[in-house]
């Protein structure tokens, strides 16, 4: 089994399988079974992957709504992850201002350790609300050496407020993966644990892993403080620093995104004991059973209960119009890691069936969870690169595919409807309101009068007659 | 009345108008027809720029990476880029390589035409021409990588066996950096005069294209490499941006004898009167009534919008091309550019520019090297009733509660600014109703700057004038 546009670039058979009948799995070069994940991308390949800085910089430490981002470098990486990650808060410091200690060739050839420390004195200064300065490396002061872990030390002697270096220079792992990594542990390093407040925590929970993409925590925050629990820290999204100082007093851990922020959670075990719960915030199963597994370990089943009728006797009618309407299409999903295999079961309900998944990052543990739930027939791929995206929408004709903003437009080219499941068209598409909006989006996206016309006008048949090709036109 | 130039002086950028060079490079290179980009560095160095674009150009850009990791950093990354350059010939077959470098290539030291030759050795089936372009984003900033480009191009693609007097009767236009609509815009002029321009790149179409089926291999549109190779023989070059293309013009001068004119950024009536008066140095031909047409329109513009605009103070931020060019529309409009900043650390530009102004009787501060929060403590001091630049000074104009005009790149926040143009007699006047239009929704009734009542210069008495918050004020 290849793809036409591989045949220049054999290796990326192993990244590639069918789920065959009775579950088992086809993969590309006809050995092994799991795709090849969390490897390097060939060189040339037009890959989507980010790099460790973007993982670091724009999905973790971005988010701390009241800490100076300071990305140590030269302005591009700074210019670029300022901004297009709507990860709301309640202010919005974090998402106005980006900081940049500027390295300019002088810097380069002599060091820029100085200008860092100057940087962070200066920044400091012009905004003294600010709780913390997080201070970004990248790849050029990462190769000159500067020390800036050692400046962050002198810095902080200096401004009184704690300085957070975080190692994430861009050619650091294979993608944006290893980003996360660093953000996690460089947060638990520094600040976690650092303040020990005094009360009553027993009903506490921290929410890790959700990033309030347009506001998604307003879809299932209540529903947890409806239990009666309180949430002290949102690894990240609308979280301050202080809220990061105490997270280690919470009586569990409710992990989303088991990709991007488990290691947070796996290291808080490991140092103070918290549980910690693994669960989904999209979807109405998902989240039933994320309340009932938090109300479960606090003994407040009854509670929960009540919650989540409430919540669905509210919803039921808006998805139940939806899912007629958008019952038997087939979908692509890409996105980052987990997102891919939160979101099979939630289509699902919508009536929607997933045919292709595919993961920037994804790791084995991520690529199991997506092949226990996908239809036999359905294709998996790892880091798909630009041809193999368009082949596949090609080949396939997926009735929607789902991924981000850089794909939206390969897939508008190619007349395929698009939902952008990264920064998301509206959203929030989070709990159980939020899959409403989400219902409506891909409904807006499916049945938006354009595809008529362009099916009409530009394309000699519609999408249901390429659909019978399937993946039999694909060589093996 | 006298302009004054300062730099800012701080260590740290906070809120940036530049951006870096690779995006510069990757830009152009999409002007050019079935050309790729390879950008040798980090994944993130080549995913960050494309999403830039497609956030401004709401358009697919793919652009290649030779994914260079900790392994790689150490050892070099030669290998990676012989394998991109192998998997993009054999996967794509384009017409053009560009190699563009990044802060992690060019401070590892990778020889980049070194290896672009050793790869030219072992497949002798490649005959395309493969550019290396310097880009680090330590260097200059994003018109420096575009820049670099056209230098390359200039030095590299034109071919250099011309006999005596061989033309091809075009003209090398290099607009620099602009937007799809301006390119349109300019070819507009071009063909209304009759002449035959040869665009050193063109993207008009390829980051600005339509829905075809089947989906074309490569974008339609750009200059070809075969184009790219006759600009040797035109009549001239014409450079629209002194720092993006002006070197490249005086390359072509040198090097193959085709006469540099390096001029404004052709925005509002003056500037565009020169590059019209250009062409017709050029080739001796005359301006059609359909450009007089125009440049009437223009001109009546200015007189039904001057009682609006006359006295209000801008603040202007962006690439000192762009600004060069503005500067000249907005004293015509009878604005007062208050302030100009620009990220560029080019103090032969602030002196020009404090020249300028005086000679078009503004008073204006020139701000080298600046960001948008010194721009902004600037405008608190001395405020002003309109904001001009890219999407990233929105946060100013909510603050200061002033509008914006958007020009420039990037414009993230509105759609379809990437097909309007403000070049040329068109892009003037387009320019000058949306600046008035802003105004007009301020404020409606109020036709005396805001700024002028807050400074107290011209304090009128006794009747009541709505201020800027909507609340009336009773001097």
């Amino acid at each position: 089994m290849q793809f036409k546009c591989n045949q220049t670039l054999p290796e990326r058979a192993i990244h590639i399988a069918l789920k065959g009948p009775d579950g088992k799995c086809q993969r590309g070069d006809g050995t092994g079974c799991f795709i090849a994940n969390n490897v390097a991308t060939t060189p040339g390949d037009m890959t989507e992957r980010g790099c460790t800085y973007a993982g670091c910089r724009g999905v973790v430490g971005g988010p701390v709504k009241d800490a100076i981002q300071l990305t140590h470098g030269p302005i591009g990486c700074a210019f670029f992850s300022w901004g297009y990650r709507p990860h709301l808060a309640d202010s919005d410091f974090h998402m106005k201002y980006t900081f940049v200690s500027d390295m300019n060739e002088t810097n380069i050839v002599f060091g820029g350790e100085k200008k860092l420390l100057q940087s962070i004195i200066e920044a400091s200064a012009e905004f003294p609300d600010a709780k913390a300065v997080f201070v970004y490396n990248t790849c050029s002061t990462a190769l000159i050496g500067d020390d800036g872990r050692d400046v962050a030390k002198q810095a902080e002697a200096i401004i009184g407020k704690p300085v957070v270096f975080f190692e994430c220079e861009g050619f650091r792992g294979v993608s944006q993966s290893m980003g996360h990594h660093v953000g996690n542990e460089t947060i638990f390093r520094q600040l976690v644990g650092s303040i020990e407040p005094e009360g009553d925590f027993s009903r506490s929970i921290n929410i890790i892993g959700d990033y309030n993409i347009k506001n998604d925590i307003r879809t299932f925050e209540y529903l947890f403080e409806a239990l009666g629990l309180q949430i002290i820290a949102r690894f990240t999204g609308n979280v301050s620093v202080d809220d990061l100082k105490i997270m280690h007093k919470a009586a569990l851990n409710i992990v989303h995104c088991q990709r991007s922020a488990t290691y947070i959670a796996d290291m808080m075990k490991e140092k103070y004991g918290t549980p910690s719960i693994n669960v989904t915030l999209w979807g109405i199963r998902n989240m039933a059973q994320a309340l009932r597994a938090a109300a479960a370990f606090f003994g407040l089943e009854t509670r929960a209960e009540e919650v989540i009728a409430h919540e669905v006797t509210r919803i039921q009618p808006y998805i139940d119009a939806y899912r007629q309407r958008l019952h038997g299409k087939r979908v692509f999903i890409y996105q980052g890691g987990p997102r891919v295999w939160h979101w099979i079961e939630l289509l699902r309900e919508l009536g929607m069936e997933t045919e292709t998944a595919a993961t920037t990052f994804g790791h084995t543990d991520d690529y199991e969870k997506i092949f226990n739930q996908i239809p036999e027939g359905a294709l998996v791929i790892d880091n798909p690169n630009v041809p193999e995206i368009e082949e596949i929408l090609n080949r396939r004709r997926p009735d929607l595919f789902i991924s981000g903003n850089k794909e939206r437009y390969l897939a508008y080219k190619l007349g395929v409807p698009f939902v952008n499941g990264h920064t998301y068209d509206t959203g929030p598409y989070a709990g159980f309101v939020g899959m409403v909006n989400f219902a409506r989006d891909i409904d807006k996206a499916l049945h938006a009068p354009v595809w008529n016309i362009l099916h009409q006008r530009a394309r000699p048949a519609p999408a249901t007659h390429h659909a019978a090709h399937g993946f039999e036109e694909v060589e093996s | 009345m006298t302009s004054c130039l300062t730099m800012q002086d701080r260590a740290v950028a906070i809120n940036p108008t530049r951006s870096c060079a690779p995006i510069g490079a990757m830009l152009a290179n999409y002007g050019i027809h079935g050309a790729i980009t390879i950008n040798h560095g980090s994944q993130g160095c080549a995913t960050y720029p494309r999403h830039q674009m497609a956030r401004h150009f709401r358009e697919p850009v793919e652009v290649a990476t030779t994914s260079l990791t900790e392994k790689t950093t150490v050892y070099g990354g030669k290998q990676n880029l012989l394998a991109a350059l192998k998997n993009i010939w054999e996967r794509f077959h384009p017409t053009m390589i560009m190699v563009c470098s990044t802060c992690l290539s060019e401070t590892i030291g990778d020889d980049i035409p070194g290896i672009i030759d050793e790869f030219l050795d072992k497949r002798p089936e490649v005959t395309i021409p493969i550019l290396s372009v310097k880009t680090p984003s330590y260097i200059g900033n994003h018109t420096t990588g575009f820049d670099n480009f056209l230098k390359e191009i200039a030095l590299n693609l034109p071919d250099r066996r011309k006999k005596k007097g061989e033309t091809n009767g075009k003209i090398n236009i290099i607009p620099g950096w602009v937007n799809p609509g301006d390119i349109r815009e300019l070819k507009h002029m071009l063909r209304e005069m009759g002449l035959h321009g040869l665009w050193i790149t063109d993207y008009s179409e390829t980051l600005d294209g339509g829905y075809y089926h089947p989906r074309p291999h490569f974008p339609r549109g750009g200059t070809t490499v075969e184009e790219l190779r006759n600009s040797s023989k035109s009549l001239a070059t014409i450079a629209l941006q002194r720092h993006i293309g002006g070197e490249a013009a005086h390359i072509y001068e040198r090097r193959y004898n085709v006469p540099a004119h390096v001029l404004t950024m052709p925005i509002g009536l003056r500037n565009t009167d020169a590059f019209v008066n250009t062409l017709v140095e050029i080739t001796d031909h005359t301006i059609p009534e359909s450009l007089g047409v125009e440049r009437a329109r223009l001109l009546d513009a200015l007189v039904d919008t001057h009682m609006y605009t006359t006295g209000l103070r801008v603040a202007l931020y962006g690439d000192p091309d762009m600004l060069e060019g503005l500067v000249g529309l907005i004293a015509e409009m009878g604005m007062i550019p208050a302030h100009i900043l620009t990220a560029a650390d080019n103090r032969s530009w602030g002196e020009r520019m404090v020249e300028l102004t005086e000679e078009l009787e503004v008073e204006s501060e020139i701000i080298l090297k600046g960001d948008l929060h010194e721009l902004h403590k600037r405008i608190k001091q001395r405020p002003v009733d309109l904001l001009m630049g890219h999407s990233k000074g929105k946060f100013i104009a909510e603050a200061e509660n002033i509008p914006l005009v958007r020009v420039g790149f990037p414009v993230e926040d509105r759609f379809g600014y990437h097909r309007r143009s403000i070049v040329g007699y068109n892009g003037a006047t387009a320019l000058v109703d949306e600046i008035t239009n802003m105004i007009f929704e301020r404020r409606a009734t109020a036709i005396v700057s805001n700024t002028l009542l807050e400074t107290g210069l011209e304090r009128p008495t006794d009747i009541p004038i709505t201020l800027r918050n909507g609340a009336a004020h009773h001097p």
